[in-house]
């Protein structure tokens, strides 16, 4: 999974002349990488990233993702892109609190249009990989925040992405917690995975392989 | 199919988690449901009776009788106009045989009518067994008049019992019983199996040939035509003109079908010449167009159901925006949701369809309980209320449901719309 973004701008709409996010962020990431973007609050970390997943659109410059131009992509196949190219983990977990965690780790599988029992049985791996074997019934609210980070996590996998977007994902978390969270990104970015981690911690950006640093919009190298 | 199952399954947790939610909202489609299938059962019995009606009083009738309003320059010019008797009849029967029913009818009123010691006054009517073909709304017991009896002029007669008021009409009752509307013949043919008896009519000796029990309310067309139906006892046309019940002046009323509406207007015409050839020219008789009154009559019944029809629609209508309103706020309450579902792999057309199932299942839910409670208030509770019972076929609910649930698709496509147009990133965003 390759990134090459090129002079992205990203201007919200609002005021007479917009609020500008983004003012020409230009970087390369390899397959493989495990990239940190760190920075202060309202530097267009986020924006970034959901930009990076398709969940935003630039406003301008060029962004090919594994070779692919998304501008040129329809809805529909961002949507496919999402559902089996990319897995997302937020800081705050973006759950569906009404379903169980197995049913959580479902819902890509559903997506994907899989069949039942074999979406059952690939969450249910998925969720002992995490280390939650035993709680596939349990609600988001009856789990701790590091167990729903891991189920969050393990819904990212399951159609076996090979980008991953982490936004702040140890931002709600204790530092043990975070600790572990830190050690499943990094154990799947040694498996291959393309891993972006947005984060505010300094000793979390310092163990990923390589940090950009974002001020105001722009990257600081 | 797929995508519809899990549609269908988060749909259900949907609703099961908001139950005051849901429950309001599948209620508005209910409330449709239910207006529905009694306005549609209205309809249907109205079209029943109708089918009924014109079974039992034929299309193509028209009315014979005499003109009572002819104007005359001075009362010099007056001759007496000229009546229809029986050879009348006759002449018409021979040389129109094709027509399905010539029946004529003379009246005679404030009869006094003696069985034992008991006298009362009733109304008598003279007929011959023509009569039977038409508006026979009743169920008799023993026999009708038959030619024999006519061309005899045998002195039988047949006796009408009244059914009961209408069920549970309190009003009617009472006013029975505190006017004694009913009179004394309508309680001596009640109470008394007149059947073979003798009576004395204005001092003739009748025996009582048949009895015509009228059928209770509901199980009785009624007729198309309309006439009342005041008669109370029927004997023999030739009996009544021999014992000059009714004399020479009085014409007798022809009540005629020709059969089909095809040959209706050529037999009117027939009809006309028989009478200007007869009688010369002048409007000594009224010919009564019945076939344009029956259809004036059932183009207005069908109007009406129309009417009802469309206060069904209406609350529908209802009932769609009550689920227009429901889905719409949900999608606002679940924006976030929304846009963890488009995060994941979620479509547009995934969370469209999440939406418009939801909806459905509500409008199905409600449309199976108005169905239910339509079903509820049209048989048994009509029936304890005394507006007697509608027909409710087997193919109402499911009409009213699958409308119910077209209501609910229809009225959340907007709302699904909506939530499918929203951009992840900002849905996320959302609280």
């Amino acid at each position: 999974m390759t990134i090459s973004c090129s002079e992205l701008t990203k201007v919200y709409e609002g005021g007479k002349a917009g609020w500008p996010a983004l003012r020409g962020v230009s970087f390369d990431i390899k397959a493989g990488e495990f990239v940190a973007v760190t920075g202060p609050s309202g530097c267009g970390k986020s924006t970034l990233l959901n930009i990076i997943g398709l969940l935003d659109e630039p406003t301008g410059g060029k962004y090919a993702l594994n070779g692919r131009d998304v501008f040129t992509l329809s809805d529909l196949e961002r949507s496919d892109a999402r559902r089996d190219e990319i897995g997302f983990v937020f800081q705050s977990f973006h759950l569906l609190n009404r379903l169980s965690s197995l049913e959580n780790v479902c819902l890509p599988l559903m997506y994907a249009g899989a069949d039942s029992a074999e979406t059952r049985e690939r969450a249910g791996s998925l969720l002992r990989k995490v280390g939650l074997h035993g709680k596939e019934k349990k609600i988001p609210l009856e789990l701790s925040g590091g167990e729903r980070q891991r189920v969050a996590i393990a819904r990212a996998l399951a159609n076996s992405p090979k980008l991953i977007l982490a936004d702040e994902p140890t931002g709600n978390l204790d530092s043990a917690a975070s600790k572990e969270i830190m050690g499943m990104l990094t154990r799947l970015n040694e498996e291959g995975i393309t891993i972006i981690m947005v984060t505010h911690d300094r000793e979390l950006a310092a163990r990923a392989g390589s940090n950009m640093r974002m001020r105001d919009g722009r990257i600081e190298q | 199919m797929k995508s519809l199952y899990n549609a269908a399954r988060t749909g259900f947790t949907e609703i099961w988690a908001h139950k005051t939610r849901s429950v309001l909202s599948f209620l508005a489609i209910a409330a449709g449901s239910l207006v529905f299938i009694d306005a549609f059962s209205a309809i249907f019995a109205t079209y029943e009776r109708i089918e009924k009606q014109k079974e039992v009083s034929g299309m193509a009738r028209m009315k014979i009788s005499q003109n009572y309003s002819q104007t005359f320059s001075s009362p010099d010019e007056y001759v007496p106009p000229p009546v229809i008797s029986y050879d009348d009849v006759l002449s018409l029967r021979r040389e129109m045989p094709g027509l399905y029913m010539v029946s004529p009818e003379a009246r005679d009123w404030r009869n006094v009518l003696q069985y034992g010691e008991r006298r009362m006054t009733t109304s008598l009517m003279g007929v011959t067994p023509e009569w039977a073909k038409r508006d026979f709304v009743y169920k008799l017991r023993g026999r009708f008049l038959d030619w024999h009896d006519v061309e005899n002029k045998l002195r039988v007669c047949v006796l009408v019992k009244k059914a009961a008021p209408p069920p549970g009409n309190s009003f009617s009752k009472s006013m029975l019983k505190k006017y004694n509307f009913t009179g004394g013949f309508d309680m001596l043919v009640a109470h008394n199996d007149m059947l073979g008896e003798t009576v004395k009519i204005d001092g003739f000796t009748f025996t009582v040939i048949g009895v015509l029990e009228e059928l209770p309310y509901s199980k009785r067309p009624g007729t198309i035509t309309g006439y009342s139906q005041d008669y109370k006892v029927l004997a023999p046309v030739t009996t009544l003109t021999h014992y000059n019940f009714i004399n020479s002046y009085q014409s007798l009323d022809l009540s005629i079908d020709t059969g089909n509406e095809q040959n209706y207007d050529e037999s009117l015409r027939k009809i006309n010449n028989f009478l200007k050839i007869r009688f010369g020219d002048g409007d000594f008789f009224i010919v009564e167009n019945q076939l344009e009154v029956i259809r004036e009559r059932i183009a207005a019944s069908m109007k009406s159901a129309l009417v009802t029809i469309s206060l069904g629609m209406l609350a529908f209508l209802a009932g769609g925006i009550g689920i227009m309103n429901v889905t719409l706020a949900t999608v606002f309450a679940r924006t976030r949701e929304i846009g963890v579902r488009r995060a994941i792999g979620a479509s547009r057309r995934d969370i469209m369809l999440q939406f418009i199932v939801e909806a459905v299942m509500l409008g199905l839910i409600g449309g199976i309980l108005g169905s239910a409670l339509g079903y509820l208030w049209g048989v048994p509770i009509k029936v304890i209320l005394g507006m007697g019972g509608s027909p409710i076929k087997v193919w109402m609910p499911f009409i009213s449901v699958l409308i119910a649930a077209f209501t609910a698709f229809a009225f959340a496509i907007y709302p699904a719309w909506v939530a499918a147009g929203l951009k992840p990133a900002d849905a996320l965003r959302a609280e």
